[in-house]
């Protein structure tokens, strides 16, 4: 399955980098996530309660970041499994300066087994769109919050 | 009166026990003591696998035990491959019933869970840690057989299983010598049978005697047997298997299953009965599915429109392991159809059985004839439209003129008897072809796009004859038994080794008693299903139940005539030479009212107060009936569609069908095995498709997902027939549980290509979708 999309923030690369990584952030962010515990650098034990179609269920792995540049990009790789069955995946994410801030871009590319695959996979597209948007538009309000002490 | 119950539409006997729900079926069967077990299935296509966990599940509530391959170690035999295809260089790779160290499709089995419950034992399935490293899949059988392809088998380079070859004329010359070569690629899409019954095992072994009894959804109980015996070691005299009411099957139940053996397995560990009842989510991804099959096909012809060549290249993707009879189905059973109606003088196939990361695939209704049918009559179609002819007069001109005694083809097969002409022209009489034709061109001048689309088809069944199951490497024999015997009271018991799924044989078979003896079919009891009480039977499939079984009921039959005839004299005090029989009396000729019923002469046989010298006792007989030559039903079908070039949709208007199975005992369980047989046909050509993604996930796991037919979307099925006898069966019948399915896929899609003729289109992979049909047309408006 593919991953792709973007979203704009109201902030330079540097800023939306430093938020992206920071796992406190990403913990609060990331929908249904229950745990974010650091394992090494840049690698993270993660706990994830997801509903996907009628399959609901927890999923624990492995987050890792690699390749690092900021404020330009990284690659993140996730790879879990739960009684719904398991998830392994990969992508990009590249930052680019625009003129009211910066566009981040992402794609990657997902594998799912077990019941989700069997039963949820044509909705998976739809799902994973809806986790991505939340968990963008969590990152915006971070980002505002942060405004008034930064700015 | 009951000499006509031959050809007598009554009504089936065991339908008020199937409506009303008091049939028992495998699930319903409930033993003291009984454990349910559950299936752990690998959620990989491909992976190995490098340790299991299984410590939290053996803690859980009502958790009994808990198995994997290192526990069938020594116990469990491999599962067997039953058709060894010779001379096609057959590579039969380790099938284990519990994955050693890899996993090859997403459904096989890793460990099973004994429980109290069968919530238990499945809830215990998400408690096991199994620690996969996925390897690389494949799913597609002609990318398998691609050099660079991840490899299932360490013993099966490039995943070919087999490569088999029919050579029969001299094709190069054929081709050579063409005026017109057409080509197809076509895609015989991977189907799922849809048995309403899911599979389902329940064993009992009893420790102290070493018996093991199996309740199992079994198309072939005696198979089962002996199969079971081989795996699990338990002799075949102490292995019974019962298979109770069935409820369909279309070939996925004839294969014995790894998740059949591994219960059989915990039953003999624990001492206990044990049952596994499959979900239809393990259904989908489990049990037997049908085709595969990617196929490059040439056709050569004259000018005239006179076939005169065929040649073609199969991948025919066999699954992760080679299933019970799988080999035979796109080698034997394909290719030696591919003269189908027609005296095609040179064809050449090459059939390459591909293993690949997916559920094994079997038998599936019409299984490899449907595809040899296909791959021949979208091509008559094709020389028809090339040579500006109708396809019913290109067909004319080919057609094996009728016979009725053996007509051979190049293939190596003899024919018993035909006639292609008459059905054709009997079904263009029926649907008032020229009158649709001339409607179709009307609507194509109004922008409506009306199809017709014609398949005539014959087809091999009523497997067959044992001796020549021995020369095309099928591990058993094909002849089936019978034991008919009368009770003193003149009540009939027949026991029969053919066990039935939803074909009726206990109305039948009672009906074929009932004409040879004079009996009514209430008095004959049909007893099946059972290996201790019924003789040797080699299951239901390839319409051989009436064709071969219905033979030797038939000949059992005239056994007890000639002895009641034999009493009869006897109690007559006549001649046995001067007796003749009517209706099920026996009487000296001339005096039928001085008559012996059956009835008498059984009461006399049993009591045996006054036989002749030399007659034993009672009134039974049995018979082992191995059959001379296959039968080969025929028959032609018309498709009606219209095809909406904005949206896609293909509306199936009317469905004519001849079919000729020679004299049929029961007319109205023909016309329900052609509309069940035409129906599943259909679903192939315009819904149903399982579709794995490029990881092997199979994403069409569940109903929602797959779409078989429904009621509300078909026509009234318009069912005619014409009789041509079998010359060599007792009965003159032959099979026709196939027939519907083996023409009306490929009458569905004749139908629709030339519906879409007009807008230029060539060709669209089924099923035929909205969204293909539609791109179909968009593509065919650019080009």
């Amino acid at each position: 399955m593919d991953l792709n999309g973007s979203y704009s923030f109201n902030a330079p690369p540097e800023r939306v980098f430093d938020l992206m990584v920071d796992p406190k952030i990403v913990a609060a962010c990331l929908p249904g996530c229950e745990q974010l515990e650091a394992l090494g650098e840049n690698r993270y034990r993660a706990v994830l309660s997801m509903g996907i179609a009628a399959i609901t269920g927890r999923y624990e792995g492995v987050v890792e970041l690699q390749d690092l540049e900021r404020p330009v990009s990284y690659k993140m790789l996730v790879e879990g499994k739960g009684k719904p069955g398991f998830v392994k995946g990969g992508g990009e994410v590249r930052l680019s300066a625009t003129e009211s801030g910066t566009k981040v871009e992402f794609s990657g590319k997902a594998q799912v087994g077990g019941a989700i695959a069997r039963v949820g996979q044509r909705l998976m597209g739809a799902a994973s769109k809806v986790m991505t948007d939340k968990f963008f538009a969590c990152l915006e309000s971070k980002l505002a919050e942060q405004e008034p002490s930064g700015g | 009166m009951t000499t006509r119950m031959f050809g007598s539409a009554i009504r089936r006997r065991e339908d008020p026990r199937l409506i009303t729900g008091s049939a028992l079926y495998t699930d319903d069967m409930t033993l003291p003591g009984m454990l349910h077990a559950a299936m752990l299935r690998s959620p990989y296509a491909h992976a190995r696998i490098r340790s299991i966990d299984a410590s939290a599940a053996l803690e859980a509530e009502g958790v009994v035990a808990v198995y994997t391959s290192a526990d069938a170690e020594g116990e469990l035999n491999p599962v067997p491959c039953a058709w060894l295809l010779p001379n096609s260089g057959l590579v039969v790779a380790d099938y284990p019933s519990l994955a050693k160290d890899t996993v090859r499709y997403v459904g096989d089995i890793v460990a099973v869970v004994v429980a109290e419950t069968r919530y238990q034992a499945y809830d215990a399935l998400d408690l096991i840690d199994v620690d996969y490293d996925p390897l690389p899949a494949v799913t597609s059988p002609e990318q398998a057989a691609q050099p660079d392809a991840p490899q299932l088998h360490e013993n099966v380079p490039g995943n070919q299983a087999f490569h088999w070859t029919l050579t029969g004329g001299d094709v190069e010359a054929a081709f050579a010598n063409a005026d017109v070569v057409l080509h197809e690629h076509i895609v015989q899409q991977r189907l799922i049978p849809n048995a309403m019954e899911t599979r389902a095992t329940l064993a009992h072994y009893i420790q102290a005697s070493g018996e093991l009894t199996v309740w199992n959804t079994t198309q072939n109980p005696h198979i089962l047997r002996f199969v079971s015996s081989a795996v699990t070691g338990v002799p075949e005299d102490r292995l019974r298997v019962i298979a109770p009411e069935v409820g369909g099957g279309f070939g996925s139940k004839i294969a014995a299953y790894p998740a059949d053996f591994i219960t059989m397995l915990c039953s003999k560990k624990l001492g206990r009965p044990v049952k596994w009842a499959e979900t239809r989510s393990e259904n989908y991804q489990a049990t037997t599915h049908g085709r595969d099959h990617v196929q490059e096909v040439e056709l050569a012809a004259t000018k005239d429109g006179k076939i005169t060549g065929l040649r073609a290249k199969v991948w025919s993707g066999m699954g992760a392991y080679l299933s019970l009879a799988a080999p035979g189905i796109p080698t034997i059973l394909h290719g030696l159809m591919l003269s189908g109606v027609y005296d095609i003088p040179a064809i050449q196939e090459d059939v390459y059985g591909i293993h690949t990361n997916t559920t094994p695939v079997e038998a599936y209704r019409g299984a490899g004839r449907p595809e040899a049918t296909f791959m021949l009559e979208c091509l008559v179609d094709r020389l028809a439209k090339e040579l500006g002819l109708d396809p019913a007069e290109v067909r004319r001109r080919n057609f094996i003129p009728a016979f009725d005694n053996g007509h051979p083809v190049v293939t190596g097969l003899t024919y018993d008897s035909g006639n292609y002409q008459g059905a054709l022209d009997k079904l263009l009489d029926k649907a008032g072809y020229q009158d649709l034709r001339r409607q179709q061109a009307e609507a194509r001048e109004n922008g409506r796009y009306l199809g017709l689309g014609l398949a005539t088809y014959v087809e091999i069944c009523g497997l067959g004859p044992s001796q020549v199951a021995g020369a095309i490497g099928f591990q058993g024999g094909l002849w089936e038994s019978a034991i008919v015997r009368f009770h003193p009271s003149g009540k009939v018991h027949v026991f029969i080794g053919a066990s039935p799924h939803g074909q009726g044989e206990e109305t039948t078979f009672a009906q074929i008693i009932s004409s040879e003896l004079g009996v009514s079919p209430d008095d004959v009891k049909v007893v099946h299903g059972d290996t201790d009480n019924t003789p040797m039977g080699w299951g239901t499939y390839g319409s051989r139940t009436t064709a071969v079984g219905g033979a030797a009921l038939a000949v059992t039959a005239r056994k007890i005539r000639d002895k009641a005839k034999i009493i009869a004299a006897h109690l007559l005090e006549a001649a046995v030479e001067d007796m003749d029989y009517e209706d099920g009396k026996f009487f000296v000729k001339g005096s039928p009212d001085q008559a012996k019923t059956i009835q008498e002469v059984a009461l006399m046989a049993n009591v045996a107060w006054n036989m002749p010298a030399g007659v034993e006792a009672g009134l039974e007989a049995s018979t082992f009936y191995d059959p001379p030559n296959f039968v080969y039903p025929f028959g032609a079908h018309l498709a009606v569609v219209e095809v909406d070039p904005e949206t896609g949709q293909v509306d199936l208007q009317r469905y004519v069908c001849v079919d000729d199975c020679g004299p049929q005992i029961n007319p109205m369980i023909v016309e329900g095995q052609v509309h069940g047989g035409v129906v599943q046909g259909v679903g192939q050509a315009l819904w149903e498709g399982a579709v794995y993604d490029e990881d092997g996930q199979l994403l069409t796991g569940a109903m929602l997902d797959y779409a078989i037919p429904r009621a509300d979307r078909l026509p009234n099925i318009e069912v005619h027939s014409t009789v041509t006898p079998s010359p060599h069966h007792p009965l003159g019948v032959k099979g026709i549980g196939e027939a519907g399915t083996i023409a009306s896929t490929v009458a569905v899609y004749n139908a629709v290509m030339d519906a879409v003729a007009p807008l230029g289109v060539q060709r669209i992979a089924m099923p035929f979708t909205p969204e293909r049909v539609w791109r179909a047309i968009q593509d065919a408006k650019e080009a």
